[in-house]
Formats: C-alpha cells, structure tokens, sequence
C-alpha cells in the first residue's frame, strides 16, 4: 500500500475538473461513500465502537509513523525513493495531505447538520410564534442575503478573468452589495464586539484587584507595576528625573539624555521591575503552564488513539 | 452615599468615562517620548539588518477585530522593507478574510507613497500576495518541507495583468526552501504564532508582532531565541515607530538606547512616514490605563473607607 | 522527524513519557481506586452550580470552546457529560452552545447517551445542544444574548476560548450567574480569573474527567503525566547543571592563558586560534576568538543537530518518462 502510494503522485482526484473521468470519479466516490454510509448504520449498536476505535487507530497510526519513520532527504520530485524505507516515508508524506483533505470534505458536511440544527431551531421559534422570534427572523433574512450576495459576488469574480472588477468602478448590484454586508456590516459588528472586551477589561478589574488576601495583593502590585510601565512617555521622564538625581550625585556613567541613572539608581526605573516581572515570574509561570497542558493533550491524545477513552457515556 | 458609589461604581459610568478618555486625546498628534521594550529593539534590529537583495516572508494572520494593534504592526514593518528596497511575499493561514485586510493595508501604503512621491512598490516585481492558505497546520508543514509545491499552486498578476506563476516573479525566483529566507515575520492576533514555531524554528528566523493579549504567550519563545524579536500590543506599535524614527544604539542624541545590547545598532528610516498610528494612538492608551489604575485605587481605598466605618459597628454589636 | 545527529533526543524523550503513562494505566487498572488526586475547588463547585440553578428554574449554560473537534473539545464535551448527568437527575435545563459543526455532533451523540443512561429520554431537547455559529464574534454576540435573555443561573466555559473569553464571563456575571472556567489558552486565563467564580488552571482542565468520575484509567493516566512532569523537571535540572558546567569550563580555558601564558598552553593551540600572534606572551596580549564556542557545548549539541539535510547528498534512480514524453 505504502509503496504503491509512493509511486503515485500526490492528489488522485486531481483530473481536470468537470472532464469525464472528473463526473465519473464523482459518481463512484458518493456511491461507495452512500454504501458505507449505510453499512456503517446497519451495523449492531455493540460492534460499532470497536469500528470506530480501529479506524482511530488506523489514522493515528499514520500520523505517529510520519513522526517516528525516517523521510527520504533530499527527495526531488522527479526521483524514485531507495529501499523499503524510503518508500515507506515518502508514502506516509503522500498520506497526509490525503487525510488532511478527507477530514475537511467530512467537516464540510457536518456544518450541514449545524445549519440544519441552526435553522429548526429559528423556525420553530417563528412557527410557534415564540418570544423573541425577530431575533430569529433577522438571522435567517441576513443569512439568506450574504449567502446570495456572496456566492453571486464569487460567481462574477471567478468569471472575471481580464480583472475588471479589481476597479471598484465596474461593480455591479452584487458586488456592491456583497461589500455593504460583509466589509460594511459584518467585519465591523466583529471590530464592535472585539472592542467591547475592552469595557470588559475595566470593570472586571474593578472588582477583582482589591486587596482581600495576600495572593490577591501580589497579583494587584504586579499588574500596577505592568500598567505603569505601559505609561512609557511618563516612565521616560520619571528615569530622567532619577538619573538627573544620580548625577547630582556623582553618580559614574550618570547620563540624564539617554536617560541613564547608573549604579544604584537603576533600582528605582519602574520599567526595569515590570521587566523582571516578566522574564522571571510571568515567562517561568507560563512554561509551567504549557507544559501541564501539553502533557494533558498527550494523555488524552494516547487515549483516544487507543480507544481507552469512553467519551461522555461513562462518566 | 458617595462612599458606597464609589465602592460599586455602575459599570455604566466606567464604560462611559473609557469612552471619554480614549476619543478626546486621539485628536492630539503630539510627538511622545518613549522607553522602547527589549524585545522591540530586538525585532527592528533584526528587520533593519536584513541582507539585501533577500525575500522576506510575512505571515498576516490577523482581521480586522483586531486592527487597533495588527494594522499598525504590518504597516511599521511594510514601511520598514520598502524603505529599505526588501521584496516580500505575504500571505495568510490563520482566517480567510485576513488577505482581504492586509490588501487594504497595501493600498493605504501604496497611496501614502504615491502622496510622498516615493516610488510605486510594484506587485509581482516587489513583492507578491500569496492570498490565503487553509489548515494552517499542513500549510506550515508544508512550507517546512517543500515551499516551492505550496506556493506554486498560486498564480498572480504581473504588472501587465498576466496570470504568472508566483515563482515566475523576482520576489519568489530565488527561494528554493524556507531556509533561503531571511526572517519568516508573523503578525497575528492568534496562537498561530505557536504553529509556526513548533514547524518553521529550526528552518528559519522567525519574529513575531503580536497583540497585547498574545505578547505573554510570545515572550517564552523570544527568551529561548526561538523567535528574533517581538513587538507586543499597541506599545510594540509605538516602539517599533521610535526606533524608526530614531535609530537603536547610534551615537545620535535621539537615539535609542539599549544598554543590555550596546553592540546591535540599526540605522532610523529616513524614507517616508516614520511615526504614525502608534504615535497617534498611544496617548490615548495611555489615558485608558490612567483611568484602569485610578478605577483599582479608589475601588480599594474605599473599600479599607468602609471597612474602617463598619469595625466600630460590628465591635458595639 | 528526521534522525539525524542528535535529533533522536526529543523522539527517546516523547516515547518516554508516552511509556510513563501507559505503564501508570495499567498500574492504576490493576490498583483500583485508591488514588489521591488533590482537591480542585473550581470542579467541586459544579454541584452547588447545578443545585442553584434547579432552585431557581434558570437553565444551565455549557460552552466547551470554539476550537475544531480535537482533544480539547473532546475532553469539555467529557466534563459537560458530568454536569448534563447531574442536571438530568434534577431535571434542570441545559444549553450546550457549540460554535463547530463536528463538536456539535459529537456533543448531541453524547448529551442524548447522557439522559440515555440515567433513564430519562424523553427530558432530552433535541435543542438544548446548539449549534450557533462558526465565526468568533458573532458566537460571543450570540452566546451573550442567550445569557441575557434566558438569565442562566450557572455558566460553564470549559475548552479553548479566545478573545471572547472575557465577554462570556463578564455577561454571566453582570446576571449573577454562577461560573466555573478554564481555558487551554494561557492568554485567556487571567481574563477568567479576573471575571469567573471559580477557574481551572493549565492541566487542570484535562485532570477534571478523572477528578470527577474516578475512574482508573483516567486516574493513572493522571499520575503518568505527574512522572512526566518530574522527568522534565529532572531534565531541566541537569540540563542548567551541564551546561553550567560547560560554561565555566569555556570560561576557564579562555580566561586562563589570560593569567598565565604558558608554553604548554601556546603548545596546545590551532593555528586559527594563534591567529598572528607569534609567542605565548604575544597572544595573551591579542584579542582572541573564543576557544570553546557556545554550540560546543554538549546541551547546545543535543537540541542543534551538527548536520542538516542540505548537507547530505544522496544518490537516487530518476523516475522514468512517462510514455510519449520527448517525441
């Protein structure tokens, strides 16, 4: 298998679109997916979860071979690959764009089911004349419209081959209209609710920077160190004002211009705490945390590869 | 009374004095003095220093949710590369609008160099839009691997209108792997920044500009010298505009300083527009966090207010 | 992954910590349950959230993030089973909001199993699991309606939230709602700690299964990724000691003819490193290249592979022309 996928250049679908080999490698893969489809709902409720483990498997399998296998170095697309190993490796590389592109066909067809879950939901609110049904009326009109107007806006573009409408003046009734809903109105309600967080941000620190308990006290001084070293035009007079303090002093290397307090003085310059703050509080912490949480995603990745994971059902 | 309001001011009055305090102040234009990060004269060192005659990849990975930080972030950087004549190709694997907002930073520029009388930085002759790539992951594999098979699947436009091959186009012409490119330069609002360095770092240079929300997740890496630099949030905006305007470790008087490198030095753009959004916006930063740190001031002396009030009280009870 | 040099090092260490979890199931299988896993405040606090919202008739809402279906998702969608299990035995409503289509299906799979097994069927509403949208922000818009507009009495974010993180918290919380949170995201945990009642800190998130259920697997699959943790501690640890080793020693021997040039030292010398000095007294005066450079040293060595694949070159038959090519 691996050697054959080997000899094979990436991309067995890729004829040329709708040529005849094209419609008939159509109709073949939705008839043999139509017939899986259907096997797999006419198998007993008990053999199905080790199917589905043993195709987990099977993919994973793959993706943890690609890591551990050696790869051919220095393949050039015009040569063949030496040996059993080679050819083991350059058909696992040849595997992954595959599945990568199975995985986004199998996605595409479950955002069908959450439209359909989207759409008997707003229906049925507007059937049975549910409160606050206009909120469902607006969505299913909006998302009608931007559906049309977009996939004719692609339709036109994808035609337009000399590069017409690169002008803004060539624009026709759906062009203009695809660009008022979604760069007028979609990408700017996106900017709106981003910038909510940072109303957000203000009260929410409000209430939690309050000096209730010893831990809390640290996480308000340090984020006061932080916010103060963002003020950095008044950060910059303040070490002004120092190291004008530490050549009065005689301070050596004492340099208001730069400015550069020197010797002690550098103690006192806010930006320099807020900076051992983070290389040596906050990046340590972070590791840390990384690395709970990739060790994390590894046992569960492990479980779920071998099918020890029972899901939601046993807990 | 006034002691209690203070206590739980309405989250209304916060929002409408953050309102307040972030619109006036964008009206003033004033040139600010500035305490520039390390990990911002790291990234304008590295940027500044690129050999010539190189091509420079950039990773736009962000929309326009986030283009208070992002826009300014590529626009310092673009202003950077055209001053200094670099080629770059720009492309996207983070979201699938995000071409659509960096063509529109390109034109801005385009403009603003056309109102200088600059020269047109040229499509296809000085630099190439990649457009978007989807899976981010296998992308960035893949452009670990073999960049050539990613990119040449893109055609793009000539300066005649031609549909050519992006590898027929000066910019891309002598990249035959990631490893030609100099520094591979990843603006984003997201953790795509995580996925570059887990498939690229070992292959390439990479710098990351990123928002403030994602600067601390960014940093691990630039201490490990995973990454070469990083410019963090609104402030890496105005950090990397000084250090445009003013140069790193020069012996000019308005030059920065970086004490912990005296050896990195990197000339100021002498071309075009220097200070520009990060200059603009950064008081009205500044004014933000004011209101932040005097909103947390008095929540807890009001708070110790009343607590002192109500000890007497609950010593008589 | 490509064996060269010493890129065997980061593959010995994986299959390591792989091997460690492996061998702590099995243990834990064979064990039982007597496993001590500490106290996790913010997972004790979902039956207090569950009980409050079946005193006041409010429905419980379930977010598990608005990544793709990964481990993630899969494992908010194991906790959310727990807590549908618990809301199911009180008939309390539930919302499992899902901003990804195959988490939707997955997560309707496994809520209807849920009311399955606890022998209500006929409780479950096809529409408590929703699939609301894929885009980020119209997801946050939406998920902060429903909040408002059904006034849920506990909120659960649990999985990989982003930006929107901050405005699910503060939403739930300006109705009072009781929360409990946990982002994979580091850079949204502080906004969760800041706005939430309870929050699940890093690998807390993916303990909470074995915390809630006990059961031996998940459990010894805990205590593996515990000895994980002491093997990197471990390796940090002689990691700093080795290279600070190395380092001293690169030091000495740059600083040492510095202090005493002597001959036996000048002996020792390459011609690179005598550079144009011509005696032993001559060169301590010179500026010189550093001995022992920084990637010599053995921690350097064992994460830079000294080769990489430009430099091999290997010899290989060429692909035979396809027929008809060259006429």
């Amino acid at each position: 298998m691996m050697e054959l996928l080997a000899q094979v250049e990436y991309g067995p679908l890729a004829v040329k679109p709708y040529s005849t080999e094209w419609l008939i490698g159509l109709i073949v893969t939705f008839l043999l997916a139509a017939g899986a489809a259907i096997g797999l709902s006419k198998v007993p409720a008990n053999f199905r979860r080790p199917i589905v483990s043993i195709g987990t498997f099977l993919c994973g399998l793959i993706y943890v071979l690609y890591w551990l296998w050696p790869r051919p170095v220095n393949l050039k697309p015009d040569q063949v690959p030496n040996g059993m190993v080679e050819q083991v490796g350059k058909g696992l590389s040849d595997t992954l764009p595959l599945l990568a592109d199975v995985a986004n066909i199998l996605t595409s067809f479950l955002l069908g089911l959450g439209v359909y879950s989207l759409a008997r939901i707003h229906f049925g609110k507007i059937i049975k004349r549910q409160s606050d049904r206009g909120f469902s009326w607006v969505l299913i009109v909006s998302a009608t419209m931007i559906s049309v107007f977009g996939f004719v806006d692609y339709i036109l573009r994808s035609q337009d081959k000399a590069g017409k409408l690169v002008d803004r003046e060539n624009w026709g009734f759906f062009n203009v209209g695809q660009d008022i809903m979604f760069d007028g109105l979609l990408l700017q309600m996106d900017s709106v609710m981003f910038s909510l967080i940072a109303f957000f941000i203000l009260s929410a620190a409000y209430r939690a920077f309050r000096i209730r308990s010893v831990e809390s006290t640290v996480m308000m001084a340090s984020a006061l160190v932080l916010m103060l070293s963002l003020l950095s035009p008044i950060m910059f007079q303040w070490n002004t004002m120092i190291a004008q303090m530490a050549k009065g002093m005689n301070i050596p290397n004492a340099d208001p211009s730069i400015p550069y307090p020197g010797g002690f003085f550098h103690n006192l310059q806010i930006s320099d705490w807020a900076n051992w703050v983070k290389g040596n509080l906050q990046t340590p912490a972070l590791r840390a945390v990384d690395f709970g949480i990739l060790l994390g995603a590894l046992a569960m990745g492990l479980r779920l590869w071998l099918g020890l994971e029972k899901g939601g059902v046993s807990v | 009374m006034i002691k209690e309001k203070l206590l739980n001011i309405d989250r209304r009055i916060l929002y409408g004095l953050l309102i307040l305090v972030t619109v006036i102040p964008l009206r003033c234009d004033q040139k600010l003095n500035n305490i520039t990060d390390d990990y911002s004269n790291a990234f304008y060192e590295a940027v500044s220093n690129i050999p010539e005659g190189k091509t420079v990849f950039i990773e736009s990975d962000w929309t326009t949710s986030t283009r208070g930080e992002n826009s300014g972030h590529l626009e310092a950087l673009l202003r950077i590369l055209m001053a200094k004549k670099t080629k770059f190709a720009i492309f996207s694997v983070g979201d699938a609008q995000a071409p659509g907002v960096f063509r529109g930073v390109l034109l801005r520029l385009m403009e603003e160099r056309k109102t200088l009388g600059l020269p047109a930085y040229q499509p296809f002759e000085d630099y190439v839009d990649l457009g978007y790539f989807a899976n981010a992951e296998g992308t960035l594999q893949a452009i670990g691997g073999d960049v050539r098979k990613v990119f040449e699947k893109k055609s793009i436009r000539d300066a005649e209108g031609k549909q050519r091959s992006a590898f027929d186009s000066p910019v891309l012409s002598n990249v035959k792997s990631v490893g030609d490119v100099p520094m591979y330069i990843v603006v984003t609002a997201s953790n795509t920044i995580d996925r570059a360095i887990e498939r690229l770092s070992a292959k390439t240079t990479l710098a990351c500009m990123c928002t403030g929300v994602i600067g601390p997740s960014a940093l691990p890496y630039f201490q490990s010298g995973q990454l070469k630099g990083v410019a963090i949030g609104l402030k890496g905006v105005f950090d990397i505009e000084y250090l445009m305007a003013n140069g790193l470790n020069l012996e000019t008087k308005e030059s920065v300083k970086w004490s912990k490198q005296p050896d990195k030095t990197a000339q100021p753009i002498t071309v075009g527009k220097t200070l520009d959004r990060g200059n603009r916006y950064f008081l009205s930063f500044m004014c933000a966090i004011l209101l932040l740190i005097a909103t947390v001031v008095t929540g807890n002396v009001m708070m110790f207010v009343a607590r002192a009030q109500s000890k007497p009280q609950g010593d008589e009870a | 992954m490509q064996w060269l040099d010493t890129g065997w090092f980061g593959m010995l260490f994986v299959i390591t910590m792989v091997a460690f979890i492996l061998y702590n199931i099995h243990r834990a299988e064979k064990r039982g349950k007597d496993l001590f896993i500490r106290r996790i405040p913010g997972l004790n606090a979902i039956d207090d959230a569950i009980g409050r919202a079946t005193e006041m008739g409010r429905p419980v809402l379930m977010v598990p993030g608005i990544g793709d279906l990964n481990a993630i998702s899969v494992q908010a969608i194991n906790i959310y089973a727990h807590v549908t299990k618990a809301a199911a035995q009180f008939g309390t409503p539930i919302r499992l909001c899902v901003a990804n289509a195959a988490v939707y299906t997955v997560a309707q799979e496994v809520i209807r199993d849920v009311y399955q097994e606890q022998g209500v069927p006929e409780k479950f509403d096809t529409d408590s699991v929703r699939f609301l949208t894929d885009r980020q922000f119209a997801f946050a818009a939406t998920v902060s309606g429903l909040i408002f507009r059904e006034r849920v009495a506990a909120a659960f974010f649990l999985g990989e939230f982003f930006a929107e993180s901050l405005i699910f918290a503060e939403s739930a919380n300006s109705i009072g709602a009781i929360q409990v949170a946990g982002s994979t995201e580091k850079s949204q945990t502080p906004f969760f700690i800041a706005a939430c009642d309870y929050v699940l800190i890093g690998d807390e998130f993916y303990a909470a299964s074995a915390y809630l259920t006990r059961q031996p697997l998940l459990v010894g699959s805990l205590v593996g990724q515990d000895w994980c943790k002491l093997l990197i501690t471990a390796s940090i640890s002689i990691g700093f000691l080795w290279l600070s080793v190395d380092r001293t020693r690169m030091v000495n021997e740059h600083r040492a003819p510095l202090e005493a040039a002597s001959p036996e030292v000048w002996a020792a010398l390459t011609d690179d490193q005598k550079g144009d000095a011509e005696s032993a007294e001559g060169w301590a005066k010179t500026d010189k290249p550093e001995l022992i450079k920084k990637s010599d040293t053995f921690v350097h060595r064992l994460f830079n592979p000294m080769y990489n694949e430009k430099q091999l070159i290997v010899e290989r038959q060429k692909k035979p022309a396809p027929a008809g090519e060259g006429q």
